[in-house]
């Protein structure tokens, strides 16, 4: 039938503007960085520049901004590893009638809107004399990002034979060794996964952000609070430059990851 | 060193569930023991027990003369082999070997010492760098066990460790086995469904079914001397034909078969039989041959279902026309050739026994192996209580 | 269960283990939560009226909601698009999800998963900031529509809902398209091809085998995209104008201009159970449970 041909050359073009609608908008942004124009635009052209990563070298301000992201990303891990495997560990050992309950618990800042997990930290350690803050952007991020975390050791957990612990235990370990030397090792993969998503949702975060971060900024605020006053192609200076290192980052985990999926068909 | 294991009424309960009855067992220092007894007997939760994994309900263990009550696993003096090894993927042999040397603080220089002398036993030298994951079956099995030799343990205790194996491999992992075991003295504790293994391999071997020890006795006296019905037709082949006393002399029992006529056979187990009592007589296929109808002693007539060449010897499927029930009768070289010819489906033939042979125990209801399905079958309940030593 | 951990881990690590998720689910989830709540059933006082005579519970928070027509027109504004950008998600992102789940080749699917998920590692603000480029009033698409000669001035798209949508649609349109995914991939190619050799054509073929099976990829795709555009705040920021005010942002400004918490505790506690609210009742409509939620 001609009209099917018609749907399927159809669906091969909408797959293809669809392509096109998702990178256009990035590479266009990515071009206004060279364009000589105080506004960012690529129409019209005013001819090619280098200057605004001039000016944005100078920023100060995006500085102290991309200092604080990495403190806060920093301190998201810290606090957010540690409970994200604690709570795997938890959740792969306890069987109790309560657990049905506790998962829904574990799971809902995953479901909770980025402000409300703000504004709730940020209401709580009123009391305690805490306002805004590295502190706060810390703890308010780690409570959703530990979530992740704990999904993604989980993952790995699950395929852990537990007969290994038995055998270390049978051959004289104690539980401690048995965990640091046999399961600790075991995770190492998914904890270097978990630590590496930590820290781009950590350092790309807004919403929760937003409301706990007082008069420090990060750089989502930095970027957001530019495009509001004081416009000019130095934002887009700093997102390409986000942009090449992000699909670097990207490329480099999504091999490794191909590269572990792969071992694990061979059964480690 | 005293590898002896006692267990001492031993009880083991999941909830309502009684997984193992109360159970007094020794077994002696060096000993290559094996329980025997099908899925769910109960095998791998006394090994458990005895191993640390599992607290029994009630009852002692005593290894080596001293009380393990308390003892937690990673403190007994006995090692295990587990069912899929259970190696650590992300070392290489030598730290496999090494690990329970490593957490007891063991310097490497000692560690890598025994390691290369136990790769040696095992016949993996050179080995020891490779990844545990680089390895084939067989020799997973061995580093398996050199890392349990390397602790010491006065108890080696094996769960089905060649099940996962091939027929070839199996068969000679079984000699490596056991001569590792009389090269070191160690106390082995080995489970199986596999009775050619337990036979095979076990200075004693412990029949089990349903949680209840049915005898203990060296391989042959297990053989000849069955003490239970379950034992009798769980070792080896055999056919069971129900009967009742007629009368006893010494060991020699009379029965009335009913439709099979009077049959003979020898008293086993420990149990008296007094005249009138339900009994079963059980005679081995290899013991049954053909003779003339008028010819005397205990006559069985089957009709032949089917014919089993086995090379070395056939073995016929017969149903006896008084009674209709299944006979199986192996036959070889006292077959005549002529005879082995004219064997066919539906040829009628008379055999006969030595009742010297057939072994005749009271029919108590212990449970029984179903031949055509392999499942427990539970007959009534069953009389005497597993407390045999 | 208790007990449990220390068999497995020991004493010391059990407490760590205990001790770390419950300063989690305690201190960071769920006492942040409930004081939020307690925040919202208060009235604002200064520091001299706490304790005093005003300083009791009440729903005059929730009230101020409904009798501030603007911040009323917002609430439900922000409900009406939020559906509105979920259903276009869920429109544009359809297609796509079919052709990676049936009919590309799986490398072809490799690759354009590959390519999906790029951009998406990039920043939600970048990629908000890279619409607002194109949109602004001298911006590309004003000048190729006016090459075209389509328009003949330019429009202005980044004031009233319009920017703000298409913005939200494309920050969140991944959070529906690896649901959907999912789901359609799991179908029996069989099943569409029995469809087609019995008569039907695509759209039949669409309504009666796929979506139904495809059910609980679409409700996690909506759930996910409507809690994240009815949440958004950086998309409204950047890409609206006063006009055309979010929700999230009246809440911002309780907190940071107008300084009374207790009344943006409020309306923040109105957006989570809106939130709830429209993920219990698609869970319903479509019939799926919790456990259908997997990432």
């Amino acid at each position: 039938m001609s009209s099917q041909r018609f749907l399927a050359f159809g669906l091969r073009f909408y797959v293809v503007i669809f392509f096109i609608y998702l990178f256009l908008p990035l590479i266009i942004m990515a071009a206004a960085t060279f364009n000589d124009s105080r506004f960012p635009t690529v129409t019209p052209w005013d001819g090619t520049t280098l200057r605004w990563f001039g000016e944005l070298a100078a920023d100060r301000g995006m500085w102290q901004a991309l200092a604080n992201s990495l403190i806060v990303a920093t301190g998201v891990l810290v606090v957010a590893v540690p409970i994200g495997i604690a709570t795997a560990l938890f959740l792969n050992t306890v069987t109790s009638r309560a657990k049905p309950f506790l998962y829904a618990l574990i799971l809902s800042p995953l479901l909770t809107p980025g402000v409300i997990i703000g504004i709730s930290t940020l209401i709580f350690w009123r009391q305690f004399g805490v306002s805004g803050g590295i502190f706060l952007t810390v703890l308010g991020q780690a409570t959703f990002i530990a979530a992740y975390v704990m999904l993604m050791v989980t993952a790995r957990l699950q395929r852990f034979d537990r007969t290994m612990e038995r055998a270390a235990l049978d051959l004289g370990a104690s539980q401690w060794q048995m965990f640091r030397r046999i399961l600790l090792p075991y995770l190492k993969p998914a904890l270097y996964s978990a630590a590496v998503i930590a820290f781009l949702q950590s350092f790309e975060n807004y919403n929760t952000t937003l409301f706990v971060v007082g008069y420090d900024t990060t750089l989502t605020v930095y970027i957001a609070s530019k495009v509001r006053t004081g416009l000019t192609p130095a934002v887009n200076a700093l997102g390409l430059i986000l942009i090449l290192v992000t699909v670097l980052f990207a490329a480099i985990y999504e091999l490794k990851r191909r590269r572990e999926a792969a071992r694990a068909v061979q059964g480690v | 060193m005293d590898g002896s294991v006692r267990l001492d009424e031993v009880v083991m309960r999941f909830g309502d569930f009684t997984a193992i009855e109360k159970t007094s067992l020794a077994i002696g220092s060096g000993e290559f023991f094996s329980f025997l007894g099908p899925s769910g007997c109960g095998k791998t939760t006394l090994l458990n027990i005895v191993s640390g994994f599992l607290v029994p309900s009630e009852g002692q263990v005593y290894i080596g003369d001293e009380p393990m009550a308390g003892v937690p696993v990673n403190r007994r003096p006995t090692a295990m082999i587990f069912q899929n090894l259970a190696l650590f993927p992300l070392m290489t042999v030598f730290e496999n070997i090494e690990f329970g040397l490593e957490v007891r603080g063991v310097d490497k220089r000692k560690r890598r010492e025994v390691s290369e002398r136990l790769l040696a036993l095992v016949a993996l030298e050179g080995s020891g760098p490779k990844m545990v994951t680089e390895l084939s079956g067989g020799q997973k099995q061995r580093v398996a066990i050199a890392r349990a030799l390397a602790v010491e343990p006065r108890v080696l205790l094996l769960d089905e460790p060649l099940s996962a194996l091939d027929l070839k491999l199996r068969q000679h992992m079984r000699t490596e086995l056991k001569a590792i075991q009389r090269k070191t003295g160690i106390t082995f504790i080995y489970i199986t469904h596999d009775q050619g293994e337990a036979l095979n391999m076990s200075d004693r071997v412990a029949v089990m079914s349903a949680g209840r020890i049915q005898q203990v006795a060296d391989p042959m006296t297990l053989y000849r001397q069955p003490a239970t019905g379950f034992v009798a037709a769980f070792v080896g082949e055999n056919n069971r034909l129900q009967a009742r006393v007629i009368d006893c002399e010494g060991e020699r029992v009379r029965l009335d078969g009913g439709a099979l006529g009077e049959l003979a056979g020898r008293a086993s187990g420990s149990a008296r039989l007094s005249n009138g009592e339900a009994a079963v007589l059980f005679v081995r296929p290899e013991h049954l041959r053909p003779v003339e109808p008028q010819a005397s002693g205990p006559k069985l007539e089957g009709e032949i279902e089917a014919v089993h060449f086995e090379g070395a010897w056939v073995m016929l499927e017969t149903r006896l026309v008084a009674s209709g029930e299944k006979l199986r009768v192996q036959l070889g070289h006292e077959l005549s050739r002529s005879q082995a010819n004219t064997l066919s489906v539906g040829q009628r033939l008379v055999f006969g026994f030595d009742p010297a042979d057939a072994v005749v125990l009271p029919d108590d209801g212990s449970p029984v192996v179903d031949e055509e399905t392999g499942e427990v079958v539970e007959g009534r309940p069953a009389a005497a209580g597993g407390a045999h030593v | 269960m208790f007990r449990q951990l220390r068999a497995r881990f020991g004493g010391p690590l059990a407490m760590a283990i205990v001790t770390l998720l419950g300063i989690w689910l305690i201190v960071m989830v769920t006492l942040p939560q409930l004081q939020m709540i307690e925040y919202s059933l208060r009235p604002n006082l200064l520091p001299a009226q706490i304790g005093g005579p005003d300083d009791r519970l009440t729903l005059a928070n929730y009230a101020t909601l409904f009798n501030n027509d603007i911040h009323r027109t917002i609430f439900f504004k922000t409900i009406w698009s939020s559906v509105l950008v979920t259903l276009l998600t869920l429109a544009v992102s359809y297609p796509l999800a079919w052709y990676l789940a049936k009919v590309a080749t799986p490398r072809q699917a490799a690759l354009c998963i590959l390519l999906l998920i790029i951009p998406f590692w990039i920043n939600e603000i970048l990629r908000t900031y890279s619409w607002f480029i194109i949109l602004a009033f001298r911006g590309p698409l004003n000048e190729v529509l006016m090459m075209l000669g389509l328009i003949d001035r330019p429009i202005r798209f980044l004031s009233g809902n319009g920017g703000v949508m298409v913005g939200m649609v494309y920050a969140y349109i991944l959070f529906m398209v690896f649901p959907v995914y999912n789901a359609i991939e799991s179908l029996d190619d069989n099943q569409v091809r029995a469809a087609r050799d019995l008569g039907a054509g695509t759209v039949r073929t669409h309504r009666r085998i796929v979506i139904p099976h495809a059910k609980p990829g679409i409700a996690t795709g909506c759930i996910m995209t409507f809690m994240l555009a009815a949440g958004s705040y950086a998309v409204p920021a950047l890409l609206g104008s006063p006009g055309s005010r979010w929700f999230t942002q009246i809440i911002y400004n309780w907190f940071f201009e107008g300084g009374n918490w207790n009344q943006g505790a409020a309306y923040a506690f109105l957006l989570l159970v809106l939130c709830i609210g429209f993920m219990s009742l698609i869970m319903k409509v479509f019939k799926v449970g919790l456990g259908d939620i997997g990432k």
